[in-house]
């Protein structure tokens, strides 16, 4: 079945390569150092198991960069410590662009508030090519929680419980700055996942949730869940109706991000070759149909200015969890 | 339910180019099923770009086929290589290598099928007409309920063991200890890791299982055959006799029910199911002593229940948008790479496709039981192999399965050490099945109990006043003060059980 996948791929490759040949022979006419990029199969790791929002996106992106630079870039998935192991590979890999990793901002920006120091995983290590998009976390309730707003649970004469995706996770952060700054007293209930957070809260285990907007849309739609509160700098296009944190007058604003990332030191011209390609990827009608039915926010942004906000989240982060007293992990 | 619809979706699925992808969905899920490693989320992953081109309908069929199919697949290498490629196949392997064993490697693999066969059609059926029903009750199963019902299998563990008691506590300690390796999930702390990043997510089951039945058996061979002259196992009954059919039927009945319950419950259904429906079987039994080795049904049950959860967990996806493992949340990606929300509406906005898919079940299971009756009469032959060239092989695929579930070579070392484990533990007598049960089990047990402390704020009396976690508490009682009931009342009995082993003797006969 692999060598169906990779005939299939290196077909489409061909076909692309053919249709934009004149294309190609700009981005690589310039650099002029005589390397051609890309140098047979790309790796893209991806630090998340098969199925969840990381590696659709991955895989999307994957299929896009074969069809605009014309070779296979197989996804491999290496699960494990919420994507540090997959960082780890891109990390020690040789800095030529044959390993590379769409990683998360929470692995670099909140981890490190829930895991010991030397578990964590250092941004110098690479280096930042192009940002891909936002995935918005969304407050949810049961109908049978009886809370219907915000201010409900600001109200709530009981402690309040809250699942969340997992340790070290946006959600978890943002729920718990949520109760912390409006000073409510809650439990956070960890699951491993969204899915399981999404079935407590459906079935009233949990009073609310935090959980990626993806995830929870349809339960919404259908009335099954009451969506209380986004994170984002920003509504939700996806749900409009729905106030963030910031305009209910709590200092919480957490998204989850998702960036292209090489080994350190790796040549301009494979970085550049890789942010055109995701751009040409970001531009096609079967990307954007699958932001969409994905419920991501597109957050096509430069890689500088992905690692000057990956540095301001991580601080402002730290400082939060900081003056609200918030216990993580067991750092 | 609306007929309308439903008769609909039959006619979709009777279009040949439908029933062709769901022949091909199941074929390939056949195949991955039988090598342990590489299972059916990988390769619905590997094969998601195809679906960018055909109907969504027919991928959504031909990826489900996948899943189902490997359902099937996983059978064989657990009773001919005592290589079970997921947790719910373990219980299979006690009865279905015993069997094997015996040169009756067909008839297990025989019923295993039509035991399968009958669990997927009872569980589509429940899936036609009670799912959304079923969903709203399944949402009732909180933490309390899991870690109940959880702690009732590290019981049921300690019992199907044929062996001695307590050997298999210990087996089953060990198992529950193991469990506890990696990252804590609910402080961050870091367990038995020993500053190893790779250990952080704990040790896969797999990686478990493989090592201790696979690799152990292997080395145990190795020792055991040294010398002796390969007498090939005779392997030819491939149609389990009308005797077999009519010692299973109850079992086959029993683990339908069993599994579709038990599948629709997100996380741990399957595992839950197969083991319950065996330990049912060892307990409703007269002759409990079979078990082990080479009761067929100790084959049937499982099999039938672990297919019936398998079809099930469908139910959540389809009717709550919520994957129930990792291959349901790998369909959950493709229905929305297609352009199709899995959730509560489904069943309206896409009748086609919620009744399509259902109905590409009826069929697919058909498909496999015809593929199934062929396929078996090949597979025994690996049996006839040397074991000299067979093991090495099986040696070669576990490590290639191991490596392919996440690209790990540690991963393979990891498997090697339980290898040597489950060879030093069958040469002092004990066996690993209570120990990588209890491994499953134990995370879903701690899981559950400090979850539902959180939410109970630290008040264990909830526990027993929830209906559901109190029943099965209760039954937990019964099950544990089973045996000093049942020796109570054997005094009694004396007469009637002193029959029993002249019986057993003739069922134990291998009929060559």
């Amino acid at each position: 079945m692999r060598t169906t996948t990779h005939l299939l791929a290196a077909t489409a490759g061909v076909a692309a390569l053919a249709l934009s040949a004149c294309g190609v022979s700009n981005t690589t006419g310039g650099s002029g150092d005589g390397e051609e990029y890309p140098a047979g199969n790309v790796e893209m790791y991806v630090g998340a198991s098969a199925g969840g929002s990381s590696d659709l996106i991955s895989r999307a992106v994957s299929k896009g960069l074969s069809d605009e630079l014309g070779a296979s870039f197989p996804v491999i998935n290496q699960e494990g410590a919420n994507g540090a192991l997959a960082a780890n590979k891109v990390a020690k890999a040789e800095a030529d662009g044959q390993t590379i990793a769409i990683q998360n901002a929470s692995l670099f920006a909140i981890t490190p508030l829930a895991v010991s120091a030397d578990e964590a995983t250092d941004l110098g290590d690479f280096d930042v090519v192009q940002g891909v998009s936002r995935d918005d976390y969304v407050m949810v309730t049961g109908p049978k929680s009886g809370f219907k707003t915000l201010d409900d649970i600001k109200a709530a004469k009981k402690k309040v419980t809250y699942g969340t995706t997992g340790v070290g996770t946006g959600a978890q952060l943002s729920c718990g700055l949520t109760y912390g700054s409006a000073g409510v007293d809650a439990e956070a209930v960890p699951f491993d996942g969204g899915a399981p957070a999404l079935t407590a809260v459906l079935g009233n285990q949990v009073d609310t949730a935090c959980i990626q907007v993806g995830e929870a849309i349809e339960n919404i739609e259908s009335g099954k869940l009451t969506p209380l509160s986004v994170f984002g700098p920003e509504r939700v296009d996806y749900l409009p109706d729905v106030p963030t944190a910031k305009e209910q007058g709590l200092d919480v604003e957490v998204a989850q991000y998702r960036f292209m990332t090489v080994p350190k030191g790796t040549p301009d011209n494979v970085k550049d070759a890789i942010a055109e390609a995701m751009q040409a990827t970001f531009k096609t009608e079967e990307y954007q149909a699958f932001n969409k039915q994905n419920s991501l926010t597109p957050m096509e942004i430069s890689g500088d200015e992905v690692v000057t906000q990956l540095e301001a989240d991580k601080k402002r982060f730290a400082d939060l969890v900081e003056q609200y007293g918030l216990n993580l992990g067991a750092s | 339910m609306d007929v309308n619809a439903f008769l609909d979706g039959f006619g979709l699925v009777t279009e040949p180019q439908n029933l062709l992808y769901c022949l091909i969905g199941v074929l390939i899920g056949m195949l991955i099923g039988v090598l342990p490693g590489l299972g059916p989320a990988a390769t619905i992953a590997i094969l998601l770009p195809i679906t960018y081109s055909i109907d969504p309908v027919s991928a959504i069929i031909m990826l489900a086929g996948i899943y189902y199919g490997a359902q099937y697949g996983g059978t064989i290498t657990s009773v001919l290589l005592r290589l079970p490629g997921e947790a719910s196949s373990v219980v299979t392997v006690f009865d279905g290598f015993a069997l094997a064993k015996q040169g009756k490697a067909g008839t297990a693999l025989g019923i295993a099928a039509i035991g399968s066969f009958v669990g997927a059609t009872v569980s589509i059926l429940g899936l036609t007409l009670v799912a959304p029903l079923i969903a709203g009750w399944a949402l009732n199963f909180g933490d309390p309920e899991y870690a109940a019902l959880a702690l009732l299998g590290v019981l049921l563990v300690a019992t199907i063991g044929n062996g001695n008691k307590l050997k298999a506590m210990i087996a089953a300690a060990f198992g529950l200890l193991l469990a506890t390796i990696g990252r804590d999930s609910f402080s961050g702390a870091e367990r038995f890791t020993f500053g190893s990043l790779q250990l952080t997510e704990g040790i896969d089951f797999v990686v478990v299982a493989m090592g201790l039945f696979g690799v152990g058996e292997i080395l145990y061979n190795l020792e055991e055959r040294h010398g002796k002259p390969h007498v090939p196992a005779a392997v030819a009954n491939i149609w389990p006799s009308r005797k077999d059919l009519k010692q299973s039927s109850g079992a086959i009945g029993r683990g339908s029910v069993i599994g579709f319950v038990l599948g629709v419950l997100p996380g741990g259904g399957a595992v839950m199911s197969s083991l319950a429906a065996y330990a049912t079987e060892k307990r409703i039994s007269k002759h409990p002593e079979r078990f082990g080795r080479g009761a067929i049904e100790g084959v049937a049950a499982p099999e039938t229940a672990n297919n019936a959860a398998a079809t099930s967990s469908f139910i959540p996806l389809l009717t709550l948008g919520i994957p129930a493992n990792a291959s349901m949340a790998m369909l959950f990606g493709a229905l929305l790479i297609l352009g199709i929300s899995p959730g509560p509406q489904l069943v309206e906005e896409r009748p086609d496709l919620f009744w399509g898919v259902i109905n590409s079940m009826y069929i697919g299971n058909l498909i496999l039981l015809v593929l199934s009756i062929p396929l078996v009469g090949i597979f025994v032959r690996i049996l006839r192999v040397r074991p000299a060239i067979l093991a090495p092989i099986t040696a070669l695929i576990t490590i290639l399965g191991v490596y392919t579930i996440n690209n790990s070579t540690f991963d393979i070392f990891v498997m090697i050490v339980f290898g040597l484990i489950g060879y030093l533990m069958k040469k002092v007598g004990f066996e690993p099945g209570p120990m990588v049960l209890a491994f499953v089990l134990g995370s879903i047990v701690e899981d559950g109990v400090r979850r539902s402390m959180l939410i109970f704020d630290g008040d264990p009396t909830g526990f027993f006043t929830r209906p559901i976690s109190g029943t099965i508490l209760a039954a937990f009682v019964l099950v544990a003060l089973w045996p000093a009931a049942k020796a109570m009342l054997g005094r009694r009995k004396a007469a009637t059980v002193a029959e029993a082993p002249a019986e057993r003797d003739n069922v134990d006969t291998p009929t060559r």
